[in-house]
């Protein structure tokens, strides 16, 4: 079933149109990638989504609740969560306690004022849990900005996943990662992410080869072509639209 | 309350008076603003130090229109000096910082000024050549407020011709507009912006040394032009020099008419005005859009 | 225990002895001193609430002050009967309900926008207290008498001496600050701290960035208006300096002299623009440049203030020296 629907969605920016009618279905429990060449809309649609702009035309469904303007916190709150292209991390926080927000978060704990945070058992505990799951606890206590980039980027992806959301949106996860820890870095996305709804927008085709059940092509503000990842990779009109883009 | 048609046209001219000098000062903290972002709060420091050096180059050369020179020069120079030895220090740091030192900048400057020039207010008189009245309205009115007039308006065109035909103008308005753009296309921004500063604190300067005369010189000068200023910068959109004229022309009128009829309530309404817009519409009757 | 804390927990307890025996240690203008330092230090405490823990720079602070102030003094003068814990009670109420008027408005914007209104409402505010004679009496202030303060078993205590004075305001104070350091230790507070770390992360993780700013303003509202209320009792006087631009700008400056990424700072910029205030000014003619320019030296070169010459790295470095 649909975890996630767009229905025709249209955003204009002072009359440039950068969306031009995307209707799009994520299922429950599927691995999704949007991909398309540069100005294919790709990060806009994420925007859209996430509630950051409000679709000039056209709704969005998850979890079959039109969320069509909703402000960001509530879409996050309901379980749509997103990471981003620009590392977006409390900096400087250590990873415990940027992880901490989010717990607090998952927790409705947020305009708590009557208990002292730092005693709370249930809090640190699924700290501790999501650290050692996700790999962080050697660096529990480390300043999120004396973190090397890539473990920032990690870092970034944590601090969704913390919130347990049913849909994980992750914008270039692996961008500015060298070759090398890329691969680790994909295990890692795969691993964290199961069970999960997972969409990624990504411009590595190994990734996305790695990582996808189904592809999303995206190009000059509409969806070029749905479907599985070998559909997707024989398909004419895909290598097209990247071979005319440089 | 009704007042006689001449009541109306001469509280009508003094709005329009202010609000030129008005304009003269907002016009460089609104360019400063839309360029770069920076709400400069020492700004108005230089429309009082212009008063103020002209205090002091009248008094010692006996020559008013020397200070009509020489104040907008130093304080012009001053104005560049603060921008790259102390604001470009800043931008790494960011907003609040800009904030506080531009706020820091302001209180050292009212304090030199005090320190040099003492607590007592101040005064020149009005220069030899347009002193005294001419009739105007049945009544008469100071021929030198409406030279304030005159030579503001001719700033104003002088400005407008610059930002408008010259190359360096049209720099200065594409760079308020999209700084990044502008500096992706090979333009020293940071010396743009330095001279828009600059130019900004002389222009400033210059409304001091004409308002001097008219105004009398006083310490809170700066503190007033500048609580003013920032109504002027809110109506009128920050980075607009049409809006902050014609928000100028409205806080003059506003002040003018305001003393007339309802004085007490004058200087409420105008905060109550600057709350309004910041409410509806923060980016200004004629600012860009966020 | 290590000689850090050894050390640290040496000045405080210093300190702590300091503060209860001011009356007996200093003369009766030295106690009128710590009384000012006293009322500052919850004044710029409340102010860094929303500088320091959330990010947001109001230029307008002393609207809370004021606000504080004259509710007090037409209290106390108007009805001498109320208790006096309930006048306080009250001052820190009408400034929460003017701190949630101005903040729902205010606290959508941000950076120079937000100041800007910050100043807006205070000289809004400042108008009405200047021009309400029949209410506030305008410029001329309003003075009153201060009435004893009644406890259940210690029956009356007379406010007329400045001993008392001082530690009523001494309790009153160190309770608020306490409840403050409390309050930014809960989740809540946590969520400021979010805000102004990276307030679109914490949006997109379900934090809602206006009520959270909203609810800064206002415990920042109340600890304002408790502290304008208490200074207002001390003289028992007001008058619209309370509320003018000039109290807005010299909390920005303790604050940020003091330090506003420690919570302490504010209480050691107060304590430190007080002295200097009273030592400087009769001595040089100077002394405010020389404020204004510490001040400037510390927002380009020392973000953290003057307590961060106490912060623990520092410390160190004194400690080991001085084991040398």
């Amino acid at each position: 079933m649909a975890i996630l629907r767009l229905e025709n969605i249209y955003k204009d920016f002072s009359g440039l149109e950068v969306l031009c009618g995307i209707s799009l279905e994520i299922q429950r429990g599927e691995r999704h990638a949007i991909i398309g060449p540069n100005g294919a809309g790709k990060s806009t649609v994420f925007n859209v989504i996430t509630g950051l702009y409000n679709p000039s035309r056209g709704k969005i469904f998850f979890l079959d609740q039109d969320i069509t303007g909703w402000p960001i916190h509530k879409i996050a709150l309901l379980g749509l969560v997103r990471s981003f292209q620009i590392t977006t991390i409390f900096p400087t926080m250590t990873v415990f306690e940027n992880l901490r927000n989010a717990v607090v978060s998952k927790f409705n704990r947020r305009f708590n004022f009557t208990s002292l945070l730092s005693r709370s058992k249930e809090i640190r505990r699924d700290c501790d849990r999501i650290l050692e799951w996700l790999r962080l606890s050697h660096v529990r206590d480390v300043p999120a900005c004396e973190l090397s980039y890539g473990w920032q980027r990690r870092l970034e992806v944590s601090l969704t996943l913390a919130l347990d959301p049913a849909l994980i949106l992750l914008d270039e996860p692996t961008a500015g990662i060298d070759v090398k820890e890329t691969l680790t870095f994909v295990e890692f996305m795969k691993e964290a992410t199961e069970g999960k709804t997972l969409v990624i927008v990504e411009h590595d085709m190994d990734v996305v080869f790695k990582i996808a059940d189904r592809v999303t092509v995206l190009n000059n503000g509409k969806v070029l072509v749905t479907g599985s990842l070998n559909e997707i990779r024989g398909n004419g009109e895909v290598q097209k639209a990247y071979a005319g883009r440089k | 309350m009704s007042f006689p048609f001449e009541i109306y046209v001469i509280q009508a001219t003094h709005g329009v008076v202010y609000g030129m000098l008005l304009f003269l000062v907002a016009s460089g903290l609104t360019l400063v603003f839309g360029m770069m972002g920076v709400l400069n709060l020492a700004h108005a420091s230089f429309y009082m130090l212009g008063a103020y050096f002209a205090y002091s180059v009248t008094l010692y050369s006996g020559n008013f229109w020397l200070s009509l020179l020489m104040s907008p020069l130093i304080v012009g120079t001053l104005g560049i000096l603060v921008e790259r030895f102390l604001l470009r220090k800043t931008y790494k740091i960011g907003h609040t910082a800009q904030l506080l030192l531009t706020f820091g900048i302001f209180f050292v400057f009212g304090e030199f000024v005090r320190i040099i020039w003492g607590t007592i207010p101040l005064s020149i008189s009005v220069p030899t050549l347009f002193a005294g009245d001419i009739p105007f309205m049945g009544r008469t009115y100071p021929i030198y407020r409406f030279f304030i007039l005159g030579f503001s308006l001719l700033l104003l065109v002088g400005v407008a011709l610059m930002l408008m035909r010259t190359r360096i103008g049209i720099i200065i308005r594409a760079a308020v507009s999209d700084a990044e753009m502008v500096a992706a296309l090979g333009t020293n921004v940071p010396i743009v912006f330095l001279g828009v500063f600059g130019g900004g604190a002389a222009l400033a300067a210059i409304a001091g040394v004409i308002a001097a005369p008219f105004l009398s010189i006083y310490l809170g000068m700066g503190g007033d032009a500048l609580l003013d200023c920032f109504v002027v910068i809110v109506v009128g959109g920050f980075g607009s020099l049409p809006g902050a004229l014609i928000a100028s022309l409205m806080i003059g009128e506003l002040q003018s008419f305001g003393i007339l009829w309802i004085p007490r309530l004058a200087l409420v309404f105008q905060f109550l005005l600057m709350a309004i817009v910041l409410i509806i519409k923060p980016t200004g009757l004629f600012g860009e859009k966020e | 225990m290590s000689h850090l804390r050894g050390f640290q927990l040496g000045l405080g307890i210093a300190v702590a002895v300091v503060i209860l025996l001011v009356p007996f240690l200093f003369p009766e203008i030295g106690i009128h001193l710590a009384v000012e330092v006293l009322i500052y230090a919850l004044f710029a405490v409340s102010f860094n609430v929303l500088l320091g823990y959330c990010g947001m720079l109001p230029f307008g602070h002393a609207a809370f002050f004021g606000v504080g102030g004259y509710t007090v003094a037409l209290i106390l003068r108007n009805f001498p009967g109320t208790p006096l814990l309930l006048t306080f009670l009250m001052a820190a109420l009408l400034a929460l309900v003017i701190g949630a008027s101005i903040g729902f408005f205010c606290v959508r914007l941000s950076g120079a926008y937000f100041s800007l209104i910050s100043i807006a409402s205070q000289m809004f505010l400042f108008a009405v207290a200047l021009k309400w004679r029949s209410l506030t009496s305008g410029d001329d202030g309003m003075t009153f008498t201060r009435p004893e303060l009644h406890l259940p078993i210690l029956g009356g205590i007379s406010m007329r001496s400045v001993v008392n004075i001082y530690y009523f305001t001494l309790i009153v104070v160190a309770v608020a600050i306490l409840a403050c350091y409390l309050f930014l230790k809960t989740p809540l507070g946590n969520s400021l701290v979010c805000i102004r770390e990276k307030e679109n992360r914490a949006s997109f993780l379900g934090y809602n960035v206006f009520l959270t700013k909203l609810a800064a303003f206002l415990a920042s509202s109340i600890l304002g208006g408790l502290a304008g209320g208490l200074f207002s009792f001390f003289q028992a006087f007001v008058g619209p300096s309370f509320i003018d631009i000039n109290m807005s700008m010299v909390v920005v400056v303790m604050t940020v002299i003091g330090g506003k990424r420690h919570f302490l700072g504010p209480v050691l910029g107060a304590a430190f623009y007080v002295v200097f205030q009273d030592w400087m000014s009769s001595l040089t003619n100077y002394w405010m440049i020389v404020l204004g320019i510490t001040f400037i030296v510390i927002v380009l070169y020392a973000e953290g203030g003057l307590i961060s010459l106490f912060e623990n790295e520092r410390v160190r470095l004194w400690v080991s020296r001085l084991k040398k």
